[in-house]
């Protein structure tokens, strides 16, 4: 007998779907192949109604509520004992009384699965929206009330979004660190691997991501003490360090996660690229390990002329030159280093290299890319940059440590730490006041990197000292183009996003110059950048950088943002050369992820993935995002990345790197039909336009005719 | 000597660049660029989130999963191999090779999920209950019995399309649904690369099927359709039987059979049939079958792998791209 399936399912006037599974249906067409936007705000609305607010611990009031918290040890006493009492209750108040509401399932769903404090059993809610926000304000307050009510309405409102350490742990009493990203670098000796090691179980620990850097490591058959063919090379580093993050992952709340990054012109880099092979050995696959690749600008030159190109050995470069192979400009150097007998070299074609380099993309979406004399050419910062982080958005200078056999340290070096915090394009332009915003958020994270201090990596904790170093970012480019109906990649899209890099990179300075001023400090190094100088603002007074089109002019008129000029510039350059800068690194512009959901926005600067965006993970599985702003009737302006295409996405990032000190990760789309050339050039491009990194390759695979879903959003047509 | 050197047709290279049916490049291409090892997935990421299933949960899953290994382990060294027999041109059997070959992968990677999550005495119960579950059981043989030798070729087509396309997906069912709450996620993403691999070789052969029919005379048409439908309402009863045992328990069942009518209609859709069910009775749960489709996910890099990464074509840049 066949059975209909028909019993116990719902009617159409009372559907018995869930949350998930009506947030499901965003990414199915109805009849008449709209998008069905409604269903997911029932899916929010659904999750609040059977999940959330069943699930939250009521209390009377906020004093029972704050009494509560401390006493059961949640909160974490001296963050609310720095205020009044009835300044708590005016803070609260005034964040309550903004009525937040969350516009997508999958914001509500991320906030509560991830970020909200639970009961310890991770039962039960003890925190809404609002709550979360305040205590993040009065902990970077650090006491300022004004401070405190000034940072809870950028964050309330949208236009500032801390990252995720700062936003999930700031208040509470039982925390991980802050900071999001940790750089360390890596020298050819056991004590500075070990270091490493133990460093990266350390920052795992404490919930950030770390990056380390390999390039200084003698190669595969290198010899040590002098005997030959000894050195195993950069794999098993690698091997250990993979192991060590996963093994921190299992104690942790977070993931924990690592990336190496390799000189191109490193002997082992083609054993290194080959660890994301489909096919490697188990021995050798890298898994969970993200990978970075170093180029400087004499392989693409040699690349151009169809020539080899030489890899050097790390030992005998460090050995000839004095210094560690990462400190070499090897454009600079590579004709001499060439021809130098005591170097021991190897060669491989160089577009083989970059053909190479493009098969392990496809296979892997890795490796990540470092222009490396781009980079350094835009440092306005005495040092070298010779890595970047997990995200490839953290370009800064770092020093070597020297250890004595006991591990301690012979000499104290600085590595790289970068907490990070994102402004909401469409929720800064809304206003009211454009710098102030940044301001604010350059405050924000201040006050981060003051709060914090890694006792367990003291090399870290030199270098946050000194640098004061931080990242502010920006989100929903595409949204609020989307909005204003501009489309993403077109002239206007390109115009408005160099004017509003400027104009955030001024405010930005202008924040850290008055920062230096009230503390009478500026970061280390300050005097010898290009911003003690003046030659940093050489081309902000040179010409002017606003918008070129009407549309735009219009466009900021419209919002009353006020752009900076080239009297503004100038005045900034005196008041920088007399009081200096309080923050080393002002900018870089992560891929937000999490945030940019809760916050109901785009990712980063980059175009939507899909109109509905399929989100994976390991915390709370597959949810369905529409991108923000997105009606049935304005989809033309939400193109996604596979239909934009690599150009436009480069062009749009070239004109935003202009204005950024530090990086931009930036990830480009493909069609799985696109071959390794179309990879390669793309990367031609980018690096050709003066973009710093590349982060991922990502491929869309269309289904096969005939196999696909029927009436999937996210399915290309 | 002689008489045997007459006998057998003359071998021949196959030759790629002298195509008869262009749907093989297609689908041979498709499948190469696909492939992948389960090596690949980073399955012990999920080993906290199945420690959070009940144990009864834990047993299903289990089940279902040596439920799936059978059927993959019928394909590869059944499934196949029959199938290679009725080739109409040699690039045929090279596409079937490869999906008798990529069905072995499968049914390897179920064991790759067995060890890195549970232990051996778990492992061992299950597959000796898939030998003494009647339902599985029957429905292994059901198909095997079509395959046996001096069957006819259109049939064992329409048995291996009804394996591939519809048989499966009782088993997919779960690991869809744990991902959907978020549990074994990085599982999900394994059985997203076999689903991905399984929906082609069912429209593949489907599509032989097609083909060859358009071959034959009206009568046997209506034969073929009338033993393909029949087949159909057997492996149904049993899978809605072995559906109730297995998901009963979870309160599942309803909707696992309205995905077994919707697979059932795509399967039949495949040998070029109407729909048996109509779409009121296929109304599955929206996040399962939003998961299904392994396009444009976007993942947090850190924690997976995802199922979108292919093995690219490799085309060597050209003076030109070079030109800065």
């Amino acid at each position: 007998m066949l059975d209909h399936g028909l019993k116990d399912r719902g009617t159409k006037d009372a559907p018995a779907l869930d949350h998930h599974a009506l947030n499901a249906m965003l990414n199915l067409y109805d009849d008449q192949g709209r998008i069905r936007f409604e269903a997911d705000r029932m899916a929010a609305r659904q999750y609040f109604l059977s999940h959330v607010n069943q699930n939250t611990v009521f209390f009377h009031s906020l004093d029972e509520k704050l009494g509560y918290l401390v006493e059961e040890g949640y909160y974490e006493a001296a963050v609310l004992d720095q205020y009044p009492r009835d300044f708590l209750h005016r803070i609260w108040n005034a964040a309550y009384a903004r009525k937040f509401r969350f516009p997508t399932f999958l914001g509500a769903f991320k906030y509560y699965t991830s970020y909200t404090l639970k009961t310890r059993d991770g039962q039960r809610y003890l925190e809404r929206y609002e709550d979360r926000v305040v205590m993040v304000a009065l902990a970077l307050a650090r006491g300022d009330q004004a401070q405190a009510m000034a940072f809870m309405e950028e964050i309330i409102s949208g236009r500032f979004q801390p990252a995720t350490p700062t936003f999930l742990n700031a208040g509470k009493q039982s925390r991980g660190e802050l900071i999001s990203c940790f750089l360390l670098r890596v020298e050819d000796n056991m004590e500075s691997i070990g270091r490493a090691i133990n460093s990266s179980l350390q920052l795992s620990k404490r919930g950030g991501g770390v990056a380390l850097m390999l390039t200084n490591i003698r190669e595969h058959g290198a010899p040590i003490k002098g005997i030959e063919n000894q050195s195993s090379g950069v794999i098993p580093v690698m091997k250990l360090l993979e192991d060590s993050f996963s093994y921190a992952n299992q104690l942790g709340a977070r993931q924990g996660a690592g990336a190496v990054y390799l000189n191109a012109h490193h002997p082992d880099i083609l054993r290194f690229l080959d660890t994301k092979r489909e096919n490697a050995d188990e021995k050798i696959r890298i898994k969970t390990l993200s990978l970075g690749v170093v180029i400087p600008d004499v392989t693409f030159e040699l690349a151009k002329r169809n020539a080899d190109m030489y890899l050097f050995s790390p030992h005998d470069v460090e050995r000839v030159y004095g210094v560690p192979f990462s400190e070499i400009p090897v454009s600079e150097k590579y004709d001499e280093m060439v021809g130098d007998k005591r170097i021991r070299k190897k060669k491989i074609n160089a577009r083989e290299f970059f053909q190479t380099l493009a098969e392990i993309q496809f296979e892997s979406g890795y490796p990540y890319i470092m222009f490396e004399d781009t980079v350094n050419r835009a440092n306005p910062i005495d040092g070298r940059i010779a890595m970047s982080n997990l995200c490839s958005e953290i370009l800064q200078v770092n020093e070597a440590s020297e250890y004595n056999e006991d591990l301690s340290y012979a000499r104290l070096g600085t590595d790289i730490s970068c907490n990070l915090g994102s402004l909401n394009i469409a929720a800064t332009m809304d206003g009211p006041d454009f710098g102030a915003t940044v301001e604010q958020a350059i405050r924000a994270l201040t006050a981060v990197s003051e709060m914090s201090s890694i006792e367990s990596v003291p090399s870290i904790r030199r270098g946050n000292d000194e640098a004061h170093a931080v990242g502010l970012g920006q989100m929903n480019l595409h949204g609020f183009l989307a909005r204003e109906r501009i489309h993403y990649g077109s002239a206007e899209g390109v115009d408005f996003t160099r004017a509003y890099f400027a104009a955030v990179a001024y405010h930005a300075l202008r924040a850290s110059n008055a920062l230096a001023r009230e503390t009478g400090r500026s970061f280390a190094g300050f005097e010898r950048s290009k911003y003690a100088d003046g030659s940093f603002f050489e081309k902000y007074t040179a010409r002017d950088w606003l918008p070129e089109t009407d549309t735009v002019q219009a466009l900021f008129a419209r919002f009353g943002v006020e752009l900076p000029t080239r009297a503004d510039w100038a005045a900034l350059k005196d008041a920088v050369m007399k009081d200096g800068l309080y923050n080393r690194n002002l900018q870089a512009v992560p891929p937000t992820g999490s945030i940019s959901y809760i916050n109901n926005s785009t990712s980063s600067i980059h175009p939507i993935v899909s109109k509905v965006e399929i989100r994976k993970e390991g915390k709370i599985g597959r949810v369905y995002y529409p991108a923000p702003f997105m009606t049935n009737d304005n989809l033309e302006y939400y193109r996604d990345a596979y239909e934009i295409g690599p150009e436009a996405l480069i062009e749009t990032y070239a004109a935003a790197t202009e204005h950024v000190d530090q990086g931009l990760s930036l990830t480009l789309f493909f069609p799985a039909e696109a071959t390794t050339r179309d990879i390669n050039r793309a990367q031609i491009l980018a690096w050709k336009k003066g973009i710093k990194t590349i982060y991922y390759v990502r491929l869309r695979q269309t289904a096969l005719e005939g196999t696909e879903v029927q009436g999937c959003v996210s399915c290309t047509l | 000597m002689k008489d045997h050197v007459t006998r057998r047709a003359v071998p021949r290279a196959i030759n790629w660049n002298r195509l008869q049916d262009d749907k093989d490049l297609e689908v041979w291409n498709r499948l190469t660029v696909n492939f992948w090892l389960p090596e690949k997935v980073p399955l012990s990421n999920d080993v906290q989130s199945w420690a959070t299933l009940r144990p009864e949960e834990r047993e299903l899953t289990i089940r279902v999963f040596t439920g799936l290994t059978l059927l993959d382990t019928i394909q590869n060294a059944v499934g196949a191999p029959t199938l290679l027999a009725d080739a109409r041109t040699p690039h045929e059997e090279a596409v079937l090779s490869n999906i008798g070959f990529m069905e072995a992968v499968h049914a390897r990677s179920y064991s790759s999920i067995f060890s890195t999550l549970c232990s051996t005495k778990e492992v061992d119960e299950a597959f000796r209950w898939s030998e003494e579950n009647p339902h599985l059981q029957a429905k292994a043989r059901m198909i095997l019995d079509e395959y046996d030798a001096g069957a006819d070729p259109q049939r064992r087509k329409i048995a291996s399309v009804f394996l591939e396309s519809f048989l499966f997906y009782s088993g997919f069912y779960l690991p869809m649904y744990w991902s959907s709450r978020g549990k074994l996620t990085n599982t999900a993403d394994l059985i997203r690369l076999i689903i991905r691999d399984e929906a082609i070789h069912g429209y593949y052969i489907g599509y032989k099927f097609q083909r060859a029919m358009e071959t034959l005379p009206e009568v046997e048409r209506a034969a073929l359709k009338d033993f393909a439908f029949a087949l159909m309402f057997d492996l149904y009863e049993i899978e809605a039987n072995y559906a109730e045992e297995l998901y009963d328990g979870i309160g599942l069942t309803e909707e696992v059979k309205a995905f077994l009518h919707y697979n059932a209609n795509k399967a039949l859709q495949n040998l070029g049939f109407e729909a048996l069910f109509p779409p009121a009775a296929c109304e599955v749960n929206p996040a399962i079958l939003a998961a299904l489709s392994p396009d444009s996910e976007n993942h947090d890099f850190f924690s997976g792998s995802g199922s979108s990464y292919v093995i690219g074509k490799a085309v060597a840049t050209e003076d030109g791209d070079w030109d800065f």
